[in-house]
């Protein structure tokens, strides 16, 4: 018995020196460059869904369906939440696209979260994201009418949020203008699409294979996509057309709800050479 | 005459409560049984992976699964089933560029197939 005891206390202080060892070398990646490992994405993923729920207990919501609050969350969102989280058709700003974890879709939260948990991750924050404690900066109130607005806008098409949304916020922002991408559909190196992926937030929207996330259903699948007809619905699926798609989607069907996330040329051809190795369908 | 503003911002309220309304809107009152049953006799599985739908490897259009919990239909349209049933009756109609036709579904085909889409979680 004396024996295990001190086995075990032995293995305990060798563990507690290899962590130490592993913070001291400094060889964790701490960049925002590279995602989280598969396993411990779903690990710190888990335990964000588990505390929200815990914490959240016992809050109940007020009437969310009232046209006054949704109005006044509107406006809240486009002031404060839109930059990081998007809009039906509105890109993320170009600082949350780099971010790790990557800010999440809403239209998936809002049916998937209890609206008291979307209440208290607002008010609260997330600790090791870029999600603010919103308690020091709105009321009570003006964060209920957030959550009635998040509530409202999984309802709202692309159209129907442009129509809204009169900041301007829709309209491309005056930027250095691009260069012409070179013609061809020549594709680039997979395994940097896999890392170029991340930076574009691809997988708040679509469930991608190999790439870490929720599997968000807020556009479709990409499983398969290596081999799938068409892109989008409205373009053959070529090399050179997913391109000009992952250019500039509004550009080619000016319904899409994928907006445009600026991407550089060399990335879409990395992207796509990635894409292009999806032959396996769901 | 309205100032534009004005009127924008009456449009927007107007957008408001019809999705208020749309809230309010049931799931499509249609049969997911007969939904199965239509989805076969309209061929959809041609172009599409549906489960529980023979024919698994169709490469044209993406697959079906998990469409009632997908954000928005066709890329266009918010996911409810009132746009559902409005996207199925006549795509192009909804968006002249996609690639799936006008398959002449009827509007209780139409309620059956949503509703058959919607058993997919």
């Amino acid at each position: 018995m004396k024996y295990y005891l001190r086995a075990f206390i032995v293995l305990l202080l060798l563990a507690a020196a290899a962590a130490a060892a592993l913070v001291y070398s400094g060889i964790y990646p701490i960049d925002a460059a590279s995602a989280h490992p598969m396993p411990l994405y779903h690990i710190l993923h888990y335990t964000m869904r588990r505390s929200v729920a815990h914490h959240s207990q016992g809050i109940s919501p007020p009437r969310l369906d009232d046209t006054t609050r949704v109005r006044s969350g509107l406006a809240l969102y486009r002031e404060y939440c839109v930059q990081c989280h998007g809009a039906p058709g509105i890109a993320p700003d170009p600082l949350a696209r780099g971010m790790t974890p990557e800010p999440p879709n809403l239209m998936p939260t809002a049916r998937g979260w209890p609206p008291s948990e979307i209440y208290w991750a607002i008010r609260q924050g997330i600790k090791m994201t870029a999600m603010p404690a919103w308690r020091y900066r709105l009321s009570d109130e003006q964060i209920w009418d957030v959550v009635a607005f998040v509530e409202k806008m999984r309802e709202l098409s692309p159209q129907e949020y442009k129509a809204l949304d009169n900041t301007g916020r829709n309209t491309p922002r005056p930027s250095a203008p691009r260069a012409p991408w070179s013609p061809g559909g020549q594709l680039g190196d997979p395994a940097a699409g896999l890392r170029a992926i991340h930076q574009y937030l691809c997988a708040t929207c679509h469930k991608i294979p190999g790439i870490a996330g929720e599997d968000q259903n807020v556009g479709p699948s990409l499983a398969g996509i290596g081999q799938r007809q068409y892109i989008a619905g409205v373009l053959r699926n070529t090399p050179e057309n997913m391109l000009r798609w992952l250019r500039d989607p509004p550009a080619v069907d000016p319904l899409t709800a994928m907006p445009n996330l600026r991407l550089r040329e060399q990335d879409a051809r990395d992207i796509a050479a990635y894409l292009y190795t999806l032959n396996e369908a769901p | 005459m309205m100032p534009p503003r004005l009127a924008a911002i009456a449009q927007g309220l107007c957008l408001l409560l019809y999705a208020a309304l749309c809230h309010a809107q049931p799931a499509p009152d249609g049969d997911s049984l007969r939904g199965k049953a239509a989805i076969e006799r309209y061929g959809c599985a041609a172009c599409h992976v549906i489960p529980g739908i023979p024919n698994p490897h169709s490469k044209v259009a993406p697959p079906l699964t998990k469409t009632g919990t997908r954000a928005y239909i066709a890329g266009v349209l918010a996911n409810t089933p009132a746009n559902m049933v409005r996207w199925l009756r006549d795509p192009p109609a909804v968006d002249p560029l996609t690639a799936m036709p006008d398959m002449g579904v009827t509007e209780q085909d139409a309620r059956d197939i949503a509703a058959y889409l919607y058993t997919l979680r």
